[in-house]
């Protein structure tokens, strides 16, 4: 049992990481700093709801330093770290009352806190507040995102069920 | 499934987008004003009035990079910058006070100030 955890959890861990290199050389259609379809956290919201907080949370924290390696800089690394914190935690609190036939939700959730993490971030390593006028834009983009990125986590968790 | 629980996030969530719906279309519908600040590091470095500054292109240069930009028909952009990413350059000319130009490698922001 133990092994198939293990196994899965590297499964997942690895798909998340070849989307999130893929993604990076996908040309963003909005140029604004912080605003990307986020496919990579389609597998984040699997993990949240096939796997435990903990393993999710290991899942999440390897996909963002491998990807920050591969294909990042350690500023990057700096705004991952600090939107997929946020993000995670908000998922996985959202998990316990929104079930899987709803997942959309929780992957909203999930995309307007990784936003804010960012924003929170960016403030900080910028030492200015003048970056919160963004939190409007971002949080449009960020849902629609989001939404779309959830759709996708529901199909395959629906098919990973049925395996 | 705890309904009331989920409709409670549910409603969260919507009066969150709807806010920010109403924010965008209120910054985008506001005319801009003509100044305009470059804060590098935090630090406000400049002060210009698009309206009366001549055209002409300068080079902002910290320890972490340079950028360049360009004042052009009362308009600004950043035309170059040496950083990894070039967003700022790819966001093209100021236009809303909801978008600044920001350069997060360079700890560089351009964005108008009200009068």
């Amino acid at each position: 049992m133990k092994t198939k955890r293990l196994v899965r959890l590297s499964l997942l861990t690895a798909i998340s990481l070849v989307i999130f290199v893929v993604e990076t050389r996908i040309p963003s259609l909005v140029p604004i700093p912080g605003v990307k379809l986020g496919l990579a956290n389609i597998i984040t919201v699997v993990a949240v709801y096939l796997c435990r907080p903990w393993e999710a949370a290991l899942m999440l924290t390897v996909r963002i330093i491998l990807g920050s390696i591969f294909c990042g800089t350690p500023l990057s690394f700096l705004y991952s770290i600090a939107g997929g914190a946020l993000c995670l935690s908000a998922s996985i609190a959202s998990k316990s009352v929104i079930p899987e036939t709803r997942m959309w939700l929780t992957s909203i959730i999930g995309a307007i806190f990784h936003n804010l993490g960012q924003i929170l971030a960016a403030a900080l390593i910028l030492r200015t507040a003048s970056v919160f006028v963004y939190l409007p834009v971002l949080m449009i983009t960020g849902s629609i995102a989001g939404l779309f990125c959830g759709f996708c986590a529901q199909l395959i968790v629906k098919r990973i069920h049925t395996l | 499934m705890n309904k009331t629980a989920f409709r409670l996030i549910l409603a969260a969530v919507v009066i969150v987008i709807a806010a920010s719906a109403l924010f965008v279309a209120v910054g985008l519908m506001k005319k801009p004003g003509s100044r305009v600040v470059i804060l590098s590091d935090g630090e406000v470095i400049e002060t210009i009035d698009l309206l009366s500054s001549p055209d002409r292109e300068f080079v902002i240069e910290t320890e972490l990079g340079s950028n360049t930009i360009r004042i052009k028909d009362g308009r600004i952009s950043v035309i170059d910058a040496d950083c990894p990413d070039r967003t700022c350059v790819s966001m093209g000319e100021l236009s809303s006070e909801l978008t600044p130009i920001v350069c997060l490698p360079h700890r560089l922001i351009i964005r108008f100030i009200g009068d």
